[in-house]
């Protein structure tokens, strides 16, 4: 009888930068061990001592110096976990981590098609590492549109990076704020206002989504109505998720487990999953 | 088959003990009050001169040799309602892995359900959950009772697990009488161990008779579901009626009493138990129909409590047979419709489903 591997073990992770985003929002990277690489749109549970695990997207491509790599986390406070966080964890302090988990961003699908990133508030932080993977291996994508809002311009994420992603070769940026603002010379309105406005052969292109529920539910129809195909929709779904690998069932939504089957699934996988409330 | 007395049940543990390695024993052990799967120490232990009467919302003990089961299952077992998963310190160091291996371990006297429910919860746990996996490989050997009397809130008979077992055990006993048991193995240990004994072969008036009880104790389940496949269809078809759902949990109050006797809900919440110099990650069973699940920080994924209740329901029936390759999560022990405070009765609420569900491939 083999003692089984406990997939709860944490690896001792140092902080080594923190940026500021947002209202509430910073974003933080931390060093791992060398073997560690993960996946555009996987996650991690990071913990802290005495209060508990939060599953974070990571924002970043896995980045190995030396015998370490490098991930970045962008946190919002809003509970226990994330409050303390947001509060206390800085440059140097130590965090637990463990993962990568779930199954992320179809980037291998893609290929050789065009890319809508389609991203509210937040839900921009699991999408950055898929704008840096296109823009890193440019030749094997189509056209990227990425449209980003968020309530007002300064709850945007990565506005020290957002606007050289206009930059990358074929690349159409569509930004929105819910509200007016001075400066703002972009759209005034909902993120979903700028489906319309996307530039890319519907029928030979894959739409990523991440935002608000209500916000993914409004983009998905929409884009449902402009010609896309619930197989070419992606979405990255949050739930309450405390183990990651698909035992302690909290996460479930429907028959799937999220955290492992997901986050990210295609609006045909999940069905009536997606639309029916609280199921 | 074989045919005994209730003193061979002594004997049994004693071949098995001497044949498996000296292993621990695990069974409904007999308390002051209700029964709890526990480590028995001999047959005395057993509670093998009760009866349990159940009823929906109720549960009583009083003098008999038919029990079933109780709140209490081998899920107490094999997933613990606490069960500490790591030991770390401030300064993230692992202390203890909290995983260790389980110790060997002979199931005894479990229930049919009991043994369709453990077959489940492999399904989903096994080989991923370490605390579950290491106590279930730790089990070397399985003992049945079968149910000759089943309870008024039984219904295994509807769902395929019980009342009595055709695989998955060593040796099974059915009690014929007070003092009579027909004994048969389901392995090779089994039958080895029914030789040992010395045990005489059951005559054919015993089997016959042992036949013409199981087959009245299926006729005596009066809590039935009639047609399965046609439930779970219109489960399928129900899923977005808000109604329905909203009506048919109108007595629920969200206790998780339900998902706490289930033996196989497995759902589980970490939290951290600190002291002075380490922290304790322990996981600690959550009932789906409980309000924080499905609680995050900055919402809820199921705030109504139709919605969990729809989720028990449909997760029971149309999720777990996706999850696990085909296997039902009700193993129709009916401790759901016992425990339940308000005598909540599933099978009535499926029977509703066929009265009022539309159906839909």
């Amino acid at each position: 009888m083999l003692k089984p591997e406990n997939p709860f073990l944490l690896e001792r992770s140092l902080v080594v930068g923190v940026v500021d985003e947002a209202p509430g929002v910073k974003t933080y990277t931390l060093r791992l061990s060398g073997s560690y690489s993960a996946e555009p749109g996987q996650f991690n549970m990071v913990y802290i001592y005495g209060l508990g695990e939060v599953p974070l997207s990571i924002s970043s491509l896995p980045s190995k110096r030396g015998s370490f790599t490098y991930v970045e986390h962008t946190a919002r406070a809003v509970g226990a976990v994330t409050g303390a966080i947001l509060s206390r964890v800085s440059t140097g302090s130590l965090v637990g981590v463990r993962g990568p988990y779930g199954r992320g961003w179809p980037l291998r699908e893609a290929e050789g098609r065009d890319l809508v990133v389609l991203a509210g508030g937040i839900g921009l932080a699991p999408l950055r590492p898929v704008i840096k993977y296109v823009e890193s291996s440019r030749g094997a994508f189509g056209r990227l549109n990425i449209l980003y809002g968020a309530r007002s311009p300064e709850y945007l994420l990565y506005k020290y990076e957002l606007e050289e992603y206009a930059r990358i070769p074929n690349t159409k940026l569509l930004l929105s704020s819910d509200t007016a603002s001075p400066n703002w010379g972009y759209h005034v309105g909902f993120v979903t206002d700028l489906i319309e406005y996307i530039d890319v052969d519907v029928g030979d292109s894959v739409v990523f989504v991440c935002g608000p529920e209500a916000m993914m539910r409004t983009s998905v129809k929409k884009l449902l109505n402009s010609g896309f195909k619930s197989d070419q929709i992606y979405v990255s779904l949050e739930r309450r998720m405390r183990c990651g690998v698909g035992v302690c069932g909290t996460c479930q939504l429907g028959h799937y487990f999220v955290c492992r089957d997901g986050p990210v699934f295609s609006i045909s996988e999940l069905g009536e999953y997606f639309w029916i409330e609280g199921i | 088959m074989f045919i005994g007395g209730l003193g061979d049940l002594e004997k049994l543990m004693l071949e098995l003990k001497k044949l498996l390695g000296d292993p621990v024993f695990l069974g409904y052990k007999r308390g002051s009050t209700i029964p709890v799967f526990d480590e028995i120490m001999g047959i005395s232990e057993l509670p093998l001169e009760i009866s349990d009467v159940q009823k929906p919302g109720k549960y009583e003990i009083v003098e008999g040799f038919r029990f079933r089961h109780s709140h209490s299952s081998p899920k107490w077992h094999l997933l613990p309602p606490v069960q500490v998963i790591l030991t770390i310190s401030p300064g993230y160091e692992a202390i203890d892995t909290g995983v260790s291996e389980g110790r060997r371990a002979v199931l005894f006297g479990v229930k049919p359900c009991d043994l369709k429910a453990i077959a489940v919860l492999d399904k989903i746990l096994l080989g991923k959950h370490p605390v579950y996996t290491a106590r279930r490989r730790s089990i070397v050997g399985v003992v049945v009772e079968e149910c000759m009397e089943p309870s008024a809130t039984c219904f295994c008979a509807s769902v395929n697990s019980g009342p009595i077992v055709e695989s998955g055990f060593d040796v099974a006993y059915a009690r014929l009488d007070k003092e009579t048991l027909l004994l048969k193995p389901g392995s090779d240990i089994g039958l080895q161990v029914l030789k040992s004994m010395g045990l005489e072969r059951a005559s054919s008036e015993y089997i016959e008779l042992y036949k013409q009880m199981v087959e009245k104790a299926v006729d005596s389940m009066k809590r039935k579901l009639p047609d399965l496949e046609g439930v779970q269809r219109r489960l399928h078809g129900l899923a977005s009626s808000q109604e329905f759902w909203e009506e048919i949990s109108k007595k629920c109050i969200g206790c998780g009493n339900c998902n706490y006797v289930c033996p196989t809900c497995f759902c589980t919440e970490f939290i951290d138990r600190v002291e002075a110099d380490h922290a304790e990650r322990v996981a600690t069973w959550i009932g789906c129909l409980t309000y924080t699940y499905g609680l995050v920080a900055g919402g809820h994924f199921r705030k109504q409590l139709y919605m969990r209740y729809r989720h028990y329901t449909l997760h029971k029936f149309l999720y777990y047979p996706l999850q696990t390759g085909g296997l039902l999560g009700c193993v129709g022990c009916g401790r759901c419709i016992t425990w339940c405070p308000l005598g909540l009765d599933l099978v009535e609420n499926l029977s509703r489903v066929l009265e009022v569900g539309s159906v839909e491939a």
